[in-house]
């Protein structure tokens, strides 16, 4: 096709965009994959029964600040990277900050305990479990994100998928927490992390073959 | 005469609000810049270069959404073009890199481009802010002199002799750091 008549066409329908329309097409992504996975946690898993009373104590929050604060610096990460600038994922750095605070409650809890219950503490009930879990329950928000993607530019495509994959871990995570009836911190920084770092991974892997445009 | 980031900038924000007339302005001048910037690039028949021409201006009509109105209109193009040309290249479309696809596809490795990036921003920020512009556009973004005087507004010479001085600089200073 000649180029003045393509641009002939492409000018026949230009709607307004709105400003935050990246950001926009992430969370949407982002809450309709994470509703699929509540769903998931509800039937599958079922919702522990003690939520209410969880809720009064610093355990779930722990796990909450941690998981929320995760997502939050991912979501900004992959907003930036969905678009063509020539930023990688050295943003995520401020990530330490949520991982080191959990690393010093735990050091405090297990100061606090004696030092037979350490084991226990570290692979609580559920240890083996855990990280799968959580990257089952973020492929739903991974294949929400990849919807997002389908109207962005992302132009470092590992990189992209890479932080769409920590976004979706760790949102996962914080999902499982209405399931998860582990109160350790240190369990929370190994077993939950390792879900979120297998789900980025896999992210990353996919990244250049699902992303491209 | 080629439009300036101003005025590129302006249109593109113009189409954003839905005004047809600026969008159709705004692709209109991007198709001599886009030839430009892919046959200094890349060697094919003339025929191939106005298919990526093409590619790229459904692309920046596409996603045009992801522009972001407080940054230079420029970059966000030449970084869609560069990506579109990757692209090309690596399907074994026809059009063959005139040279560089590897620093291109090595750029793509980010932990190490990262590295490599931060070093270098600590040094370009030693130096004059125009002169640290003018080597990020033509010697880190790829674009070409032209390319790089439209986006800052400044003289095709001005750009040159800005690269000029800023490498010499660098180059003394990285020397200097390792006696």
């Amino acid at each position: 096709m000649n180029t003045d008549h393509l641009i002939e066409q492409l000018a026949r329908e230009v709607p307004p965009v709105r400003r935050n329309v990246v950001g926009l097409r992430i969370a949407i992504g982002m809450i309709a994959g994470a509703l699929i996975s509540v769903l998931v946690v509800i039937l599958w898993l079922g919702v522990r029964p003690d939520l209410a009373d969880a809720m009064r104590g610093p355990a779930f929050w722990m796990k909450w600040g941690y998981t929320l604060s995760l997502s939050v610096l991912a979501i900004a990460a992959t907003a930036r990277l969905a678009r063509p600038e020539p930023s990688g994922i050295g943003g995520l750095w401020p990530m330490a900050v949520p991982v080191l605070l959990l690393a010093g409650f735990g050091v405090a809890e297990m100061l606090r305990a004696p030092p037979t219950t350490w084991l226990a503490m570290w692979l609580g009930h559920s240890w083996r479990v855990c990280p799968w879990i959580v990257l089952i329950l973020a492929a739903p928000i991974f294949i929400g994100l990849l919807w997002s993607f389908r109207r962005l530019a992302p132009t470092r495509l590992r990189a992209a998928g890479a932080a769409a994959g920590l976004a979706s871990g760790a949102f996962a995570a914080m999902v499982y927490c209405l399931h998860c009836p582990e109160v350790s911190a240190i369990f929370v920084l190994t077993w939950y992390s390792l879900g979120i770092l297998l789900a980025a991974t896999i992210g990353a892997l996919l990244g250049p073959r699902l992303l491209r445009w | 005469m080629r439009a300036s980031e101003e005025q590129l900038r302006a249109w593109m924000i113009g189409g954003l609000d839905g005004n047809a007339a600026s969008h159709a302005a705004l692709l209109r001048a991007l198709v001599p810049l886009l030839r430009g910037f892919y046959r200094r690039r890349a060697s094919g028949s003339d025929e191939d270069i106005e298919d990526l021409v093409q590619e790229t201006l459904l692309a920046v009509h596409a996603r045009r959404g992801t522009y972001d109105r407080d940054r230079q209109f420029t970059a966000w193009l030449f970084a869609i073009a560069r990506y579109k040309m990757i692209d090309h290249f690596r399907r074994g479309r026809r059009l063959t890199p005139i040279d560089g696809i590897e620093e291109l596809l090595v750029a793509d490795s980010f932990a190490e481009a990262s590295d490599a990036r931060m070093d270098i921003e600590g040094l370009l920020e030693t130096l004059p802010a125009k002169q640290a512009a003018a080597i990020r556009a033509t010697r880190i973004d790829g674009q070409s002199v032209a390319e790089a005087a439209i986006a800052h507004g400044i003289g095709e010479s001005d750009v040159k002799v800005s690269v000029h001085r800023g490498l010499k600089a660098l180059m003394a200073r990285v020397q200097g750091g390792r006696r």
